[in-house]
């Protein structure tokens, strides 16, 4: 039934539907995630990197977040070519504006006129529409920090957090459950987006090349837009980790968090049990010489670092997850 | 910016197409040419009514701007209550020299403009430096086309708390400063201006009054092209008000020293 009315993107079905419009939101709902979250000291934007291929040459900084003007910076999913001329076009909108005015454009017009040249596509020409949604993140003096989305139809809203592209609806009903809002600052907000990728994504595990996460805040009437650098990302990550284990290690988690149905692994064993990886060089054998201090030469056995503390006669359990990611453990895989 | 298919913003999409957020013009439809086509020779023109000089000065707290409501029609006193000092917003003044059907072309424009913003309704308001700004732009655009509109343009107002006072020429050369004259006043008056905020840099709003209808003074005694009859527009904090039809005393006894005119 469908067939006969979604070859052109001006006329309606028969139940009044424009299947161009909607075939451009399924492409969406394929592409890399994005999420927004606004704070009351700024905006995360996050976005899932599907390029990580090692060949790839670093000519972008950025997959798919891209600055627009002093006072705003987008995030894309869907179609890239699609989005390269969005963007484009945003970027010179905004520049008009400031020539025209000698000011920063209002994030509520930008948003609004690209729409309007969206919505051009769905009614007039003949032409497909662009199959790219974006989320906006900005600032103004008239309204403060501002998230929109806008989609292929030329709908746009302004959300408090939001997320669109691969598990969008999966991640939307996350973040309505763990948003807080008006106790969010930046940090609370990297920590929940962080927290809302790491379920969404296809990778079973998150790491900083497959992650890309940009922050707009204000110090000094000036606006700073910042895509976070890999060793800041690394650490969040960390951060994450240490967290998620510390929660699993004190309840098994509902069965909501599960992703895929697959079991977290319960700490049983008291933390001070000793595993089969754990060096036991440093206390099989005696110190070369009393005056020598022992723990200096001990060998790096099964990627276990130097770093945990050899203090008391186990290491601390804290010490032990911080190096995780160097012991492989099966029951731990995901 | 909202809803004008014409503006420099709204460029259409393809050919005869649509201009995003308007009607389709379909093609056929209208059978109106544009100017480009319609083969008017535009080159640079000559004013038919002007006005003359307009003072603008900055002083604690505000700007104010003072000028004469003369419409000369050559050396011909003709229209003698125009309004060359117009309110835009509660906090923007715009003065203008030079011909006066240039003058009202702008002006309509203008207001269009507040009443666009007004149905946006998103709490943004035109800001003396963006109309200042924007004007430089139209000027220059059609002093590049040989089809200038014939006006030096005060732009006075609060912009952030602070005051401003910005001046745009039919050229297009922009700048703004804390004391301005155009036309004759730029000769005779503003050398004044500068003698009087040298001695204080921060006058109040009766000191700035006074030096301005000083000048008014001089200028009705030393241009031909001025009248007897002012307005002074002061924009503070609280808002803008424009006085009309101020008349000066005058006393033209000093004429008999002019040698040559008895």
């Amino acid at each position: 039934m469908a067939r006969r009315y979604d070859t052109r993107t001006t006329i309606f079905s028969p139940e009044g539907r424009l299947y161009q419009v909607e075939y451009a939101m399924e492409a969406i709902g394929h592409a890399g995630t994005c999420l927004g979250i606004l704070a009351s000291d700024g905006i995360v934007l996050a976005a899932e990197r599907r390029n990580t291929n090692k060949l790839l040459d670093e000519v972008f900084f950025s997959e798919k977040i891209y600055q627009l003007n002093a006072d705003m910076v987008c995030s894309v999913a869907g179609i890239t070519s699609d989005a390269n001329v969005l963007t484009n076009e945003l970027r010179l909108i905004s520049q008009r504006y400031l020539l025209q005015y000698g000011e920063s454009i209002p994030c509520e017009q930008l948003v609004s006129w690209l729409c309007d040249v969206k919505q051009a596509y769905t009614q007039y020409g003949g032409k497909r529409p662009f199959g790219v949604s974006l989320l906006y993140a900005g600032w103004d003096h008239q309204y403060g920090f501002q998230l929109y989305q806008s989609d292929p139809s030329g709908n746009y809203g302004g959300w408090k957090a939001t997320c669109i592209g691969n598990n969008s609806a999966a991640a939307v009903s996350m973040l309505k459950q763990e948003y807080k809002e008006g106790e969010t600052k930046i940090d609370d907000a990297l920590a929940l987006a962080i927290r809302v990728m790491s379920k969404t994504m296809d990778a079973t595990k998150l790491t900083p090349d497959k992650l890309e996460l940009a922050t707009l805040t204000r110090h000094d009437n000036k606006t700073y837009i910042k895509v976070l650098p890999v060793a800041q990302v690394k650490a969040l990550i960390a951060d994450h980790e240490k967290k998620e284990a510390a929660e699993a290690a004190k309840s098994k988690p509902s069965p909501a968090y599960t992703p895929k149905g697959v079991e977290y692994p319960t700490y049983t064993e008291s933390p001070g049990s000793k595993p089969a990886v754990y060096p036991s060089a440093a206390y099989s054998e005696a110190p070369a010489s009393e005056s020598e201090y022992p723990y200096n030469n001990i060998p790096e056995k099964n990627g276990v670092s130097k770093g945990i503390s050899f203090n008391s006669d186990f290491p601390k359990f804290d010490d032990f997850v911080q190096h995780v990611e160097n012991i492989k453990f099966d029951q731990f895989k995901i | 910016m909202y809803a004008n298919p014409n503006s420099i913003i709204n460029p259409s999409l393809w050919p005869n197409g649509p201009a995003p957020g308007c009607f389709f013009n379909f093609p056929g439809a209208n059978v109106t040419s544009t100017s480009s086509s319609s083969g008017i020779i535009t080159r640079t023109q000559s004013p038919v009514t002007t006005g003359t000089s307009i003072l603008g000065l900055v002083f604690d707290g505000g700007v104010m701007l003072a000028g004469d409501m003369l419409g000369s029609y050559g050396s011909m006193a003709k229209f003698r209550s125009i309004e060359r000092t117009i309110k835009v917003n509660n906090s923007t003044v715009l003065g203008a020299t030079g011909d006066i059907a240039d003058f009202q072309h702008l002006k309509a424009i203008i207001e269009q403009k507040v009443i666009d913003e007004d149905c946006a309704d998103d709490g943004f308001t035109l800001k003396p430096k963006a109309l200042h700004t924007w004007l430089t732009r139209v000027l220059y655009n059609r002093r590049s086309k040989f089809d200038p509109l014939w006006n030096t343009f005060l732009v006075a107002g609060i912009e952030d708390g602070e005051p401003y006072l910005g001046c745009v020429d039919k050229i297009g050369t922009a700048f703004s400063d804390s004391k301005i004259a155009t036309g004759y006043g730029a000769h005779i008056a503003l050398p004044l201006m500068r003698e009087g905020l040298e001695k204080k840099p921060q006058m109040t709003q009766e000191e700035a009054r006074a030096l301005l209808i000083n000048c008014l003074r001089v200028l009705f005694y030393r241009d031909c092209r001025a009248l007897n009859k002012h307005q002074i527009a002061t924009i503070t904090k609280e808002g803008v008000t424009i006085e009309n039809n101020i008349e000066l005393d005058t006393n033209w006894e000093v004429a008999n020293f002019v040698i040559g005119y008895e």
